[in-house]
């Protein structure tokens, strides 16, 4: 082990090694500090965070599927000053340790985007870039209802490229992903987050009710993972920035197919729920494949898919 | 940086999983330093072997835990497929969970006697209270209810606890009060001796006895259950309304003071 360099640049910034976090599956990182070392990871990505608080959905938010789970949290969030005065220490520490911090970024509309990445872009000065949220499924307006069509995710990425100078990534809802890519690239995004949730039914039919309290949520887990990894490997094809995987993730193994398929970035998601140290295991994992493969480093093996 | 949540990982060894009513077990887990750290209220999050399909843990209350012996009681009732496989682990099978999740309860430090009111399962919480309850020489009566005598628990344990009384509830009369068990609690609770309710089951009774205990001027604390992903504050699924926002019932419960969640 520790033979094979794991460094990544990705989107104009240099990870230590791919491994991320999804958002909304990792807290602000501190919650895990009990279970890991958390600057061991190349990046984590915070919960979306809006310019003003959000509530979120009422409850049921989560129901269990085979093989994964469905929820509908609806971005509950504290708003980005309240985020910023909690967490803000604790995350410029772990950037201090090398750990990039992804903040994400969540709003309802364009002016809402635009005013939430104002406020990081002011009051998170140790951020190493800023994701924006244009799939969450979850939300009545915004999140995946802007960012289904080339045009409303072009939209949200042209109104916030002027706002800051660090990098901007997109979370990207499961649909129509090539020609969204190409239109965010050319709006001068700098890296593409895939995929986020994909939406979902759970009905009771005792009760001929839905399992949460939406008609509709998010479903994630290694269910999806076979989906994500083709979505991914049809994204990189169709554009030169960057691709951070997400979904499904349970090991080192899924991960490295992330990577094969194109992914410059893995983030790991659902797991860390199910095992607080997953993420930690999954890069020493994917490490040890790595050295499997005989590579002096892991971008060796970026895009290495062979049909 | 905000605190995290207590948890850690903590192997453990099946010693005793039985039926103690119908569809409620006792499970008995062996994990040394998990038994000392449980506090009353707190809760664990369990991974239940047997189905690779499902990944997520099943997060449960306690009811006793032995520091000396390096053992806690968890009682349980089969509700679903997760529960269902929990039944069928043997004694010496073993697992992990993450815990002690939440906070549990506050004990009002002037309180001389507390009124306990439980239903169906939500009665493991609230023995484990009254076992500190005993060992503090605060009194206490217990108002339970379940759907039938057959699946009431705790009856027999609060008793050798010392309760000055215990009123048992059914839904169906086949034990004790026919009615539920918000009835004897309003009962009590008139008499004006109380300093302290605490409250766990089914959220309309909870909510009954919230409103009692409010109108009656008396703190009360009631333990939620919700489902949730992790149980440690990073996954947002488990939020309880309450009258300053969406609190998670992980980090900010699962014990709550009653006036401040929205039923």
């Amino acid at each position: 082990m520790g033979k094979v360099s794991m460094d990544v640049d990705f989107a104009g910034i240099h990870l230590k090694n791919p491994i991320n976090t999804a958002a909304g599956t990792f807290g602000q990182g501190w919650q895990f500090s009990n279970f890991i070392d958390v600057s061991r990871l190349g990046a984590i990505t915070t919960k979306g965070c809006a310019a003003e608080p959000w509530p979120g959905n009422p409850k049921p938010r989560m129901a269990e599927v085979p093989g994964g789970m469905m929820n509908s949290v609806g971005l509950q969030n504290p708003g980005v000053r309240a985020f910023a005065e909690e967490s803000g220490p604790y995350l410029a520490d772990l950037t201090d340790k090398g750990t990039a911090v992804i903040c994400q970024v969540a709003g309802h509309s364009v002016e809402e985007y635009v005013a939430a990445l104002e406020l990081f872009d002011e009051l998170c000065p140790w951020a190493a870039a800023f994701e924006i949220n244009v799939s969450c499924p979850n939300i009545a307006c915004g999140g995946a209802a802007m960012g289904s069509t080339p045009e409303g995710a072009a939209e949200v990425m042209r109104a916030c490229r002027p706002v800051t100078k660090k990098p901007l990534l997109v979370k990207m809802a499961p649909v129509r992903l090539p020609e969204i890519a190409r239109a965010l690239e050319a709006e001068g995004a700098d890296g593409l987050t895939v995929i986020n949730s994909i939406p979902g039914m759970a009905i009771d039919v005792r009760t001929r009710r839905s399992k949460i309290s939406r008609p509709t949520g998010g479903l994630s887990g290694p269910l999806l993972h076979p989906i994500a990894v083709r979505m991914v490997w049809e994204v990189c094809q169709a554009v030169d920035i960057p691709v951070c995987g997400v979904g499904g993730v349970m090991t080192g193994e899924d991960a490295a197919e992330f990577i094969l398929a194109g992914a410059t970035s893995v983030a790991v998601g659902m797991a860390s729920f199910v095992d607080p140290a997953a993420s930690v295991r999954i890069l020493e994992e994917l490490e040890a494949w790595a050295e499997s493969q005989g590579v002096k480093s892991i971008t060796e093996l970026i895009g290495a898919f062979e049909c | 940086m905000p605190t995290p949540s207590p948890a850690r990982v903590h192997e453990f060894e099946v010693v005793l999983n039985e039926p103690i009513a119908d569809g409620v077990y006792a499970l008995v887990l062996h994990a040394p330093a998990l038994a000392a750290a449980l506090k009353p209220g707190q809760f664990v999050n369990i991974a239940v072997p047997g189905n690779a399909m499902s990944l997520l843990r099943i997060p449960l209350s306690y009811a006793s835990a032995d520091a000396d012996a390096g053992t806690v009681e968890i009682w349980y009732a089969v509700v679903g497929e997760g529960t269902e496989r929990l039944s069928q682990m043997k004694p010496g099978d073993t697992s992990d969970l993450l815990g002690p999740g939440g906070h549990g309860w506050t004990v009002p430090e002037d309180c001389q006697r507390a009124l306990l009111v439980a239903g169906g399962i939500g009665v493991p919480p609230v023995l484990c209270l009254a076992r500190e309850l005993a060992a503090r020489g605060v009194a206490f009566d217990v108002c339970l209810g379940a759907a039938s005598g057959s699946c009431m628990v705790g009856v027999e344990d609060f008793e050798a606890l010392g309760a000055g009384e215990v009123r048992v509830c059914t839904d169906d009369g086949s034990a004790g009060y026919h009615g539920f068990c918000t009835d004897p609690a309003a009962e009590l609770l008139a008499s004006g001796s109380y300093g302290y309710v605490v409250t766990c089951g089914p959220e309309p009774m909870m909510a009954k006895v919230a409103n009692a205990s409010a109108e009656a001027g008396v703190y009360c604390e009631a333990s939620l259950e919700r489902m949730m992903s992790c149980g440690f504050g990073a996954c947002s699924t488990c939020a309880v309304e309450t009258t300053s926002g969406m609190k998670g019932a992980c980090m900010c419960g699962p014990v709550f003071d009653a006036k401040e969640v929205v039923w």
